[in-house]
């Protein structure tokens, strides 16, 4: 999907090294990330998992530039933005190279916003002219498999499935390197999962490079190449989807394995979990 | 399903067995009556009024202590409603318009208000998905236990103070009696949902109705509130009705799986049953969902291989 | 929006009316039959064929002081309206925007304000600036704007940080764009409702600053002014203040009813009112997830 090729052997699309990010004010600043290191490569799908309060937002919001790290690199594109101001990210931004897809398909629409207009947005702040953004959303519809009778309609009008696709079409207009979904099906029931768990495959099979954020392990083991693992703010595990779900190290991981709903639970599943919960805690 | 081994199920079934006979035979709530039902609803439906048109079209499962059915489908299928009915909660203008629903040995349709606010609670209670919304955020969590306890079992205060931390301690939170004296914003979603499930178990109802009650968790909590609600099957006879979008959840911890598509049944059957030949489209889909998206694509490899691993064994 | 208003047969209304009060003050001064200013001996007259709505305590004729008055107020009532649209609502909306030091700076100026006494402010004012309708419709307007300063803001931060405006961000986009694209349209109707308001409470500062010599000076007519003068005669000619309090109350009421059309057809309430039909053919489809009432009823057996 990149319009350069050279671009895209130019090494990984996002490569974070020992990412510090703090919160709050001095006195009473707390950790949300420590010594986090991770590189997606183009056309690479990462899984990254972990709890509420795990720090997945943060690492997620601190690589669009949405929360300042205070140590450690994080260069997008082959550009380290460590040091960017409001500028220089919003040029990086407005090149579209970076995009987001939040979990609640309802609320990161504009209600009063047409399907059509939400749509163009991203195209129009680029500089993109109406026509041809027009032109360009349009031609874009079918790969989210939504029909254009959808553009005049308002949020409120489509099913949460619906909407959800259109989240991500939104994020993918300005073809980006780099998608960065947070949950992006855990408000969805079975039917619409698949759909938009199918429709990244495809954007995976184009190079875009997609950062998936759950935190559950069985939503991302099915999409993901890589998976890693953030437990209170540490990366404690990263490898292969394969690696991590059948061979999986950190006591953490083993719990997340050992509570992801599958078909094949059994009963001495409990007991485990009940042990790995006890280690975790002590 | 091909690939799910037998095996493997059967020796979990040992496994669960084994410990049920382990933790169970401690303290039987109802032991008298163990194998009548205790919730049976028969071809039930359900209509708007308003609209005058039927949206559920029968619905039929009996529960006996112990028991545990799921129902399955995604929104807008029937399940909540369904549920709502047998707690005699519908919406305005809704009404079970065919087939009955019997709680306990009482038809709820010659029901009094005074008979259903002794079966609330006493016989059938049930947990939602916001626990937030459902506790005061301005009184200390125990409180509200107590209040449940002092009003269904007529308990003085300090009784009930002290059943009230019970409670907590049987909902395996560490540490009861901190927990008592907190209020809402301090406590995290999974602990809220405990503190939700003792206040539903407050009154040693016979069935708990758990609707979509660890959809907003993470898997880990979900994980968590699941294996207490089977350790409370086990432990005092609880009867569950467990309501999810998710197959895997309900196959978790149910004998009988109903899947329900647009108000209609299209698949009930044993658990392993439904899960090994699904006959219906819909069913099929849930389940490739897990196979091809979930984690059971690396797992059920290695299921087959640990049931190997038995085999050569024995 | 226009469009969307008219579909409304109250928004109709209020837009005719309000036209024909801008007419009246466009033309008003022209289309008056008398010299608004001149005295005569027929003072307090009933209305007649000369004077159609008689005479006042001077012998002046009172249609053509209404006539002539109305583009004194209503210009001063938009002046008010529009002083306190600019100095509150604007700042309002970039105090989310422009950092804390902006804020905090704003938002104790409008406290400072709130806390000013009005009659003090309003004199010092046209002492600094000079007796005139302008000065006096300017203090009144800076009086009034912490009003729209807390609508806009409140309006503001409920939209600033939602998900729809972080998309944007991450687009690219500008706080200008984000403040024309996604803001002004949520802040609008309760600006909308809150400017109605003031052009009405506008019209009526006027004629109690004419009371007090402020402002229009007293021979100049007002809407206010006639109400006021009229209301000192009430003995004489009981129904004297009742043409002038009508046109006040209208343009105020239809002011009022503007606001509410603007309310009703724009951001989530416009929605509704376009998809009610199509909201209760769907909910049917969400009982199922509506399960949140009653819970405690079941837990406590209806305690």
């Amino acid at each position: 999907m990149s319009t350069d090729p050279s671009q895209k052997a130019a090494g990984p699309v996002l490569e974070v090294r020992d990412l510090e990010v703090h919160y709050g004010p001095r006195r009473r600043r707390r950790r949300a990330l420590h010594g986090v290191s991770l590189s997606v490569a183009p056309g690479e799908t990462v899984g990254i998992i972990g709890e509420t309060g795990s720090g997945k937002s943060t690492l997620a919001r601190a690589a669009l530039g949405l929360v300042r790290a205070s140590a450690g690199s994080i260069v997008i594109g082959g550009e380290d933005v460590s040091a960017y101001g409001h500028r220089s990210w919003r040029a990086l931004r407005r090149r579209g190279v970076i995009q987001y897809v939040f979990q609640d398909p309802l609320r990161s629409l504009d209600p009063d916003l047409t399907i059509e207009a939400s749509l163009a947005e991203p195209l129009l702040i680029q500089g993109v002219s109406r026509q041809e953004a027009a032109t360009r959303v349009r031609a874009f519809l079918s790969r989210v498999r939504l029909s254009d009778d959808l553009l005049d309609r308002l949020p409120g009008e489509l099913s949460g499935g619906q909407r959800q696709r259109v989240a991500v079409a939104r994020a993918l207009v300005t073809e980006p390197r780099l998608v960065i979904l947070d949950e992006p099906v855990s408000a969805l029931d079975s039917a619409n999962r698949v759909q938009i768990l199918q429709i990244l495959k495809e954007l995976r099979a184009d190079g875009v490079a997609l950062v998936f954020i759950s935190h559950d392990l069985g939503s991302v083991a099915g999409v993901a190449d890589r998976i890693a693992v953030l437990y209170r703010g540490e990366l404690v595990e990263a490898g292969t989807a394969r690696d991590v779900i059948s061979e999986p190290r950190h006591p953490y991981t083993r719990l997340l394995v050992r509570s992801a709903p599958t078909l094949h639970s059994a009963p001495a599943d409990r007991a485990e979990r009940e042990a790995l919960r006890a280690l975790l805690h002590a | 399903m091909a690939t799910l081994s037998e095996k493997v199920l059967t020796e979990a079934e040992k496994d669960s067995r084994t410990e049920a006979e382990e933790t169970g035979n401690t303290e039987h709530v109802h032991p008298a009556d163990a194998s009548a039902p205790v919730l049976s609803v028969r071809d039930v439906r359900i209509s708007d009024q308003a609209a005058g048109h039927e949206i559920v079209h029968g619905v039929s499962f009996t529960l006996t202590p112990g028991k545990a059915v799921g129902i399955v489908g995604e929104s807008g299928s029937g399940k909540t409603l369904t549920c709502r009915a047998a707690l005699g909660i519908l919406p305005a203008h809704f009404e079970v318009t065919g087939g009955s629903i019997e709680l306990d040995g009482n038809d709820i349709s010659a029901l009094t208000p005074a008979r259903w606010t002794a079966l609330r609670g006493a016989t059938i209670s049930a947990v939602f998905q916001d626990p937030a919304s459902y506790l005061n955020p301005s009184i200390r969590v125990g409180a509200q236990i107590a209040e449940v306890v002092r009003v269904k079992k007529g308990l003085k205060r300090r009784e009930a103070h002290r059943r009230a931390i019970e409670l907590l301690r049987a909902v395996h939170l560490r540490d009861p009696e901190l927990v008592y004296g907190q209020y809402t914003y301090e406590l995290s979603g999974g602990m809220l949902q405990r503190v939700l499930i003792a206040a539903a178990i407050a009154a040693d109802p016979r069935i708990l109705i758990a609707d979509e009650a660890t959809t907003a968790l993470d898997v880990t909590v979900q994980a968590e509130i699941l294996d207490l609600l089977a350790d409370l099957r086990e432990r005092t006879g609880l009867a569950l009705v467990l309501v999810s979008h998710d197959l895997a959840v309900v196959a978790q911890l149910c004998d009988e799986v109903l899947v329900m598509r647009q108000g209609e049944v299209v698949e009930q059957g044993p658990t392993r049953e439904v899960l090994h030949h699904p006959r219906h489209e819909y069913t099929r889909l849930l389940i490739a969902e897990h196979e091809q998206y979930g984690l059971d694509k690396f797992l059920a490899v290695e299921a087959a291989k640990a049931a190997a691993a038995v085999e050569e064994d024995a | 929006m226009v469009r969307r208003v008219l579909s409304l047969t109250s928004g109709r209304i209020a837009l005719v009316i309000l036209t024909v009060i801008a007419l009246l003050a466009v033309l008003g001064p022209l289309i008056a039959p008398d010299n608004p200013l001149a005295t005569s001996s027929d003072t307090l007259a009933d209305a007649s064929g000369a004077h159609w709505l008689g005479t006042d305590y001077l012998g002046r004729d009172v249609l053509s002081r209404l006539l002539d008055g109305s583009r004194v107020s209503v210009l001063g009532s938009l002046e008010v309206a529009l002083t306190a649209l600019g100095v509150g609502a604007i700042p309002g909306i970039l105090s989310v925007y422009f950092g804390r030091v902006f804020e905090w700076i704003t938002l104790r100026l409008t406290d400072t304000l709130v806390a000013l006494p009005f009659l003090l402010f309003a004199v010092a004012v046209v002492a600094l600036l000079g007796n005139g309708i302008t000065q006096a419709m300017l203090v009144t307007g800076v009086l009034v704007s912490p009003l729209f300063y807390r609508v806009a803001r409140a309006a503001t931060l409920a939209v600033a940080r939602s998900p729809y405006v972080e998309a944007a961000l991450i687009s690219g986009a500008s706080i200008g764009w984000v403040v024309r694209r996604h803001v002004w349209v949520k802040v609008l109707p309760p600006i909308a409702v809150a400017l109605a308001q003031t052009i009405g409470v506008g019209l009526v500062i006027v004629s109690s600053l004419t009371f007090l010599g402020i402002g229009v000076q007293p021979p100049a007519p007002t809407w206010g002014g006639l109400l006021a003068s009229d209301l000192g005669y009430l003995t004489q000619k009981p129904w004297a203040p009742l043409v002038p309090a009508l046109l006040i109350m209208v343009t105020v009421w239809a002011c009022n009813i503007l606001a509410d059309a603007i309310r009703d057809v724009s951001g989530e309430a416009g929605r509704a009112l376009v998809n009610s039909r199509k909201a209760r053919a769907n909910r049917l489809a969400d009982t199922d997830s509506d399960a949140h009432t009653d819970a405690a009823h079941v837990h406590a057996g209806g305690a």
